[in-house]
C-alpha cells in the first residue's frame, strides 16, 4: 500500500536519508527501529509532508503523494502522530479532536464529527471525561492518548506513530503498545518508529533496522528479535550470544507476547 | 459632574479605537507570534480612502464606507501576501518587529504621497448636533463608534472562539507544526489574520475619522497607544485588550481635561512602563508567551564574510581617504551639508549597532537619547551659557543616566516587552520635548543655538564641522572595532546568540547587555548635541520617534553588526533627497522599503552583501558573482 522507492532527504546542508527502500501493506504493522539520530522521524517527516524530498518516489496505493503538501496528505490518508506528543495545549481536548479532522471538515456536518469522536474514543474513554478541559491539563499519557486520538480523526489508511512510548512509564508504555497492536482493523496499516525496539518488534508484523540513514536489515518482527546483530544493538543482549538458543532472551520475548496479548 | 461624564464619554470613544487596534495586534500575535505595528496604519488609511470615496468622489456615506473596508483589507490582504507571511516562518520575532515598523513607514510614505501632508476629517455619519441626554452632549458620531465597536469585538470573538477556522487559528498560534500535519494551511491563516486585523483597523479608523483629525503619520499614534492599550491589557489576550484601550482612553482624557495635555500622554507612557516592570502579563491577565529577548538567530553572522587582513587594510584605508576628500569632490553647499549630517547620525546609528547587532537587543527609542543630548547642550548654551564641549558631556551624562534608570525596566524584560519599553521611553522624551515650552520652546523648537566650539576653537563652517565629525567617527570606529575584536564583543555575540547558554558559561548577561545600552544612549546623546550645534536650532521632530524607526532602517539597510557598513545606510537615506530633489517626497516611502526589502532579500545589508562579493572577488580573483546568486540563503 505505502512504497518508498530509493528514498533521500535531509535539513539544509545535511543529507540525512539516503535511498531508502520500504513497504508497509494493508493491515500490517511495520517497525521502523534505530539509533538515536539514525533518520527515524525524518523519514516519517517525509512521508508526511513536513519534509521534502530529495530523491525517490513515495506512492500510496500506486498513486504517487511525494508532489502533495501535508493537507492532502492526509486526505491521501496519511496520518502522522508527531514525535513529542505536538497536541495544542491551550485548546480543549475536543477542539484538539476536532482539529484532527479539519483536513476533512467538509464531509463532516456536527452530528458525524460527534459521532466520529465517539467512535475514536471508545478506546480512550479517558478522553472522553476530559473532553472540555484544555489539553495541556492532560497527564503526558494521556496527551499522547491525545495525540494517537486526534491522528485517528483523519481515519488515515496509514497511520504513522513517531515514538509514542516516549517519555512513560513502564506500565503505559506496554497500555500504548497494547493500544497500537489493537489499532490494526480495517486495512488501517500503521508504521511505528520506535526507540523501544523490543516491544515494537514483538508487536510488528515486519521491521525495518535504520543506520546512519540507511536500511541495513529488513525482516519480519520475528527475525529481528532474533537477530544477533540488533539483539546486541537495539536490545541490550550480550555480545557473542546466540539469540535463538538464549532461553533468557526467548523467555522475556515469551512474556512480552503474552503481556501485549493480554 | 456633566464635565466629567463628558470627559470620560470622549475618553471611552478615544478609547474604543485603541481597542480594536490593541485586539488586531492580538489577534496576528497569537496566530504569529509577531507584534504587527504597522496595524495603526490602516486605520488612517481607511479613513482616507473613505474620504476619497465619500468627499472628492461623493458617494453615499454607507456605500463609501463598505468599499473604503474592503479596498484597505484588500490593500492590506496584498502587502501582508508579499511582505509579512513570507517572512513570518523565515525571521526571529524581534526581527519581525522591526520588519513591521517598516511597513508602518511604508505605509505612511504611501499616504504622504497620496494625500499630501494636510489633516482631513470625515463628515460626522448622522449630522452635526449631538445628542443631548440627560444634560450630557454626546455626538451623533460616539453612538456610531460604540455600536461599531461593539459589532468587531463581539464578531471577531465570534470568529475566533466558536468556529472552526478561529479554532484553526488558535491551533496556528499554538503549534505551527502540528498544525500543518492537521491539514491547516498555516500561511493562509496567517495572511487571514493580518487581513482581518487590517479590516477592523479600517473599520476603526472610518468610525472615529469625524471626531479626529487624521494625517499621513497619524497611524504611529495609533500604534503606540495600541500598543499600550494591548500591553496594559495583556498581548493575546481578546478581552485584555479592548479593557486595556477603555481604560487607557479614558485615563488618558481625565488626566488631558484635569491636568493638561502633557500630562496626560507621559502619564499613558508612565502606566506602561511601570506595568511592564510589575506585570508584564498586563493588568488583565492574558496569556503571552514569554519569549527570549535576543534575536536568536545566525541571521547575519551566516551571511558576512569579512574582509580579512590585507584586503581589509587597504579597504579601510581607501575608505578613509575617501571620506577625508569628499568635501573636495563635490563642493556644493546641499551636499556638503547633507554630509555633515550624515556623519553626525552615524554616530547614533553606531551606538544602535552595538546594542542592535552586537548585543541583539531591540530599541525603538534611539532618538530619545538623541534629544536629551541635543536639548540638554543647546538649553545650557543659550539660557546659561554654558560652553558646548561641556554642555556635550552634560549631555551623555544625562542620557547615560536615563539609560541606566530605564535598563530597570528593561533588563528584566524580554522580547517583545523590551522594545515596548524602548518606544515607550522614546515617546515620553517626544511629549516632554513637545509639552515643555518653557524650557525646549515646545513644537517651535529652539533657536539661537551657537556653533560647537572647543575652547577658543569654533566650528562655524560646515566644512570645519564636517572634519570635525568624521575625527569623531574615526575614533570612535576604531575604539570600538577594538572592543568587538576583545572578549567584550565576544560577550556581547554570546548574549545574542543564545543567551542561557552564554548564562551557563559564565557570561555576566545583564551587564553586558547594561554595557551595550549605555554605549548606545552615550553616541545618541552626542550625535543629538551635535546636530543642534550644526543647525543652530532644534525641534521636536528633528529628534522624535520616526527619527528612531530611520535610523533602525538606515543600520538593516547598511548592514547590522558590521560597525562601518550602516554607514552606506545613513548615507544612502540622507543623502538621496538632497541629490533628487523629487525623491524629499517619497522619502518615507524608500525608508519603510528599503528596510521591507532588506529584511526579506538582503539579511546582511548593503555591506554584509559588498563584502561577500568582495571577498569572493579577492579570493578568486575573479569578477564578482551575480546579485541572484547570494540573494537569499
Ligand atoms: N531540523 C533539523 N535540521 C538539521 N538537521 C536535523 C534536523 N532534525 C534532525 N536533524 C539531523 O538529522 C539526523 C536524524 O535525525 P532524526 O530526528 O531523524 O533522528 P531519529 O532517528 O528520529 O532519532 P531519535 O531516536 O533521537 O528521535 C540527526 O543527525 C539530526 O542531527
Ligand atoms: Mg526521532
Amino acid at each position: 500500500m505505502l512504497e518508498l522507492t530509493c528514498v533521500s532527504t535531509g535539513y539544509e546542508t545535511a543529507n540525512v536519508i539516503h535511498d531508502i527502500d520500504l513497504t508497509v501493506a494493508p493491515g500490517e504493522i511495520v517497525a521502523l527501529v534505530g539509533a538515536n539520530g539514525a533518520g527515524k522521524s525524518t523519514l516519517v517527516k517525509t512521508i508526511s509532508g513536513l519534509l521534502a524530498l530529495r530523491a525517490g518516489t513515495i506512492t500510496l496505493d500506486g498513486k504517487r503523494i511525494d508532489g502533495l503538501n501535508a493537507r492532502a496528505r492526509v486526505l491521501a490518508g496519511v496520518s502522522l502522530v508527531p514525535e513529542g506528543r505536538q497536541i495544542f495545549g491551550g485548546l480543549t481536548v475536543l477542539d484538539n479532536l476536532r482539529l484532527g479532522a479539519y483536513a476533512r471538515r467538509k464531509d463532516l456536518d456536527d452530528a458525524r464529527m460527534k459521532q466520529r469522536i465517539d467512535h475514536v474514543c471508545e478506546r480512550f474513554p479517558v478522553l472522553l471525561q476530559r473532553l472540555k478541559e484544555p489539553a495541556g491539563n492532560l497527564s503526558g499519557g494521556q496527551q499522547q492518548m491525545l495525540a494517537i486520538a486526534r491522528g485517528l480523526m483523519a481515519e488515515p489508511r496509514i497511520l504513522v506513530l513517531d515514538e509514542p512510548s516516549l517519555g512513560l512509564a513502564p506500565v503505559l508504555v506496554t497500555e500504548i503498545f497494547r493500544l497500537v497492536a489493537s489499532l490494526r482493523s480495517e486495512g488501517r496499516a500503521i508504521l511505528l518508529s520506535e526507540q523501544n525496539a523490543r516491544l515494537s518488534l514483538a508487536i510488528a508484523d515486519r521491521g525495518y533496522v535504520i543506520e546512519n540513514g540507511r536500511v541495513t536489515l529488513a525482516g519480519t518482527g520475528k527475525e529481528l528479535l532474533h537477530n544477533p546483530e540488533v539483539a546486541e544493538r537495539y536490545l541490550g543482549v550480550g555480545k557473542g550470544v546466540n539469540v535463538a538458543d538464549a532461553s533468557h532472551h526467548q523467555q522475556m520475548v515469551d512474556r512480552l507476547k503474552e503481556i501485549l496479548a493480554r | 459632574m456633566n464635565l466629567a461624564i463628558q470627559i470620560v464619554i470622549g475618553g471611552l470613544l478615544q478609547g474604543a479605537v485603541f481597542a480594536v487596534i490593541a485586539l488586531g495586534f492580538s489577534l496576528v500575535f497569537r496566530v504569529t507570534g509577531v507584534l504587527n505595528l504597522s496595524q495603526g496604519a490602516f486605520c488612517v488609511v481607511g479613513a482616507l480612502v473613505m474620504y476619497t470615496i465619500e468627499v472628492s468622489w461623493g458617494w453615499p456615506t454607507p456605500v463609501a464606507a463598505v468599499a473604503a473596508s474592503l479596498a484597505t483589507a484588500a490593500f492590506g490582504l496584498a502587502l501582508g501576501a508579499l511582505c509579512f507571511v513570507p517572512a513570518v516562518p523565515r525571521l526571529p520575532t524581534s526581527s519581525m518587529l522591526i520588519l513591521t515598523a517598516g511597513l508602518l513607514t511604508l505605509l505612511q510614505g504611501v499616504l504622504l504621497i497620496g494625500w499630501s501632508s494636510q489633516p482631513y476629517a470625515l463628515p460626522p455619519f448622522s449630522g452635526e448636533a449631538p445628542v443631548v441626554l440627560w444634560g450630557v452632549r454626546v455626538p451623533t458620531q460616539g453612538f456610531w463608534i460604540a455600536g461599531i465597536t461593539v459589532a468587531v469585538v463581539v464578531a471577531m470573538w465570534f470568529v475566533v472562539q466558536r468556529t472552526t477556522l478561529g479554532t484553526a487559528l488558535r491551533a496556528c498560534a499554538e503549534n505551527r507544526v502540528a498544525a500543518r500535519l492537521m491539514g491547516i494551511d498555516v500561511p493562509r491563516m496567517t495572511l487571514l489574520s493580518f487581513g482581518m486585523a487590517v479590516l477592523i483597523a479600517a473599520i476603526s479608523g472610518i468610525a472615529v475619522a469625524p471626531i479626529t483629525s487624521l494625517e499621513f503619520d497619524t497611524g504611529g499614534f495609533f500604534t503606540n497607544f495600541g500598543f499600550i492599550a494591548v500591553a496594559i491589557g495583556g498581548l493575546g489576550s481578546f478581552l485584555g485588550s479592548v479593557a486595556g484601550g477603555l481604560f487607557l482612553g479614558v485615563a488618558e482624557q481625565l488626566a488631558a481635561g484635569y491636568v493638561s495635555s502633557l500630562f496626560a500622554n507621559a502619564l499613558a507612557l508612565a502606566l506602561l512602563l511601570m506595568v511592564l516592570l510589575w506585570r508584564p502579563n498586563g493588568l488583565f491577565g492574558g496569556g503571552a508567551v514569554r519569549r527570549t529577548d535576543v534575536r536568536d538567530e545566525q541571521r547575519i553572522y551566516h551571511a558576512i564574510v569579512r574582509v580579512q587582513g590585507r584586503g581589509g587594510l587597504v579597504f579601510a584605508a581607501a575608505a578613509v581617504a575617501l571620506v577625508l576628500v569628499l568635501p573636495l569632490l563635490f563642493p556644493s553647499a546641499g551636499i556638503l551639508s547633507s554630509l555633515v549630517i550624515t556623519g553626525i547620525l552615524y554616530i547614533s546609528v553606531l551606538g544602535l549597532d552595538v546594542l542592535m547587532g552586537y548585543a541583539g537587543q531591540v530599541s525603538l527609542g534611539q532618538a530619545g537619547f538623541m534629544a536629551i543630548g541635543g536639548y540638554t547642550a543647546s538649553i545650557l548654551a543659550v539660557t546659561y551659557g554654558v560652553s558646548p564641549l561641556w554642555g556635550t558631556v552634560a549631555g551623555i551624562v544625562l542620557s547615560v543616566a536615563a539609560a541606566w534608570v530605564l535598563s530597570f525596566v528593561t533588563l528584566r524584560l524580554r522580547g517583545h516587552y523590551l522594545a515596548l519599553a524602548t518606544l515607550a521611553f522614546g515617546l515620553l522624551i517626544d511629549s516632554l520635548t513637545v509639552g515643555m515650552v518653557d524650557t525646549t520652546g515646545g513644537p517651535s523648537g529652539l533657536a539661537g543655538i551657537p556653533a560647537f566650539s572647543v575652547g577658543s576653537i569654533v566650528f562655524a563652517s560646515p566644512i570645519a564641522m564636517y572634519y570635525l565629525v568624521v575625527g569623531i567617527i574615526i575614533v570612535l570606529v576604531l575604539a570600538l572595532y577594538g572592543a568587538m575584536r576583545s572578549g567584550f564583543g565576544r560577550a556581547l555575540i554570546a548574549v545574542r546568540t543564545d543567551q542561557t547558554a552564554a548564562v551557563a558559561l559564565g557570561v555576566n548577561v545583564v551587564r553586558y547587555k547594561l554595557a551595550a545600552f549605555l554605549i548606545s544612549a552615550a553616541l545618541g546623546s552626542l550625535s543629538g548635541s551635535l546636530y543642534a550645534f550644526y543647525f543652530h536650532f532644534l525641534a521636536p521632530e528633528m529628534v522624535a520617534t520616526p527619527r528612531s524607526f530611520e535610523m533602525i532602517a538606515m543600520l538593516v539597510a547598511g548592514g547590522e553588526g558590521t560597525l562601518v557598513g550602516s554607514a552606506l545606510g545613513v548615507a544612502l537615506l540622507t543623502l538621496l533627497p538632497t541629490v533628487f530633489q523629487p525623491f524629499a517626497l517619497y522619502k518615507t516611502l524608500a525608508e519603510g522599503l528599503l528596510l521591507v526589502l532588506c529584511f526579506m532579500w538582503l539579511p546582511e545589508g548593503i555591506f554584509g552583501f559588498a563584502t561577500v562579493q568582495l571577498a569572493r572577488w579577492l579570493r578568486r580573483g575573479a569578477p564578482p558573482a551575480t546579485a541572484a546568486e547570494k540573494a537569499m540563503p
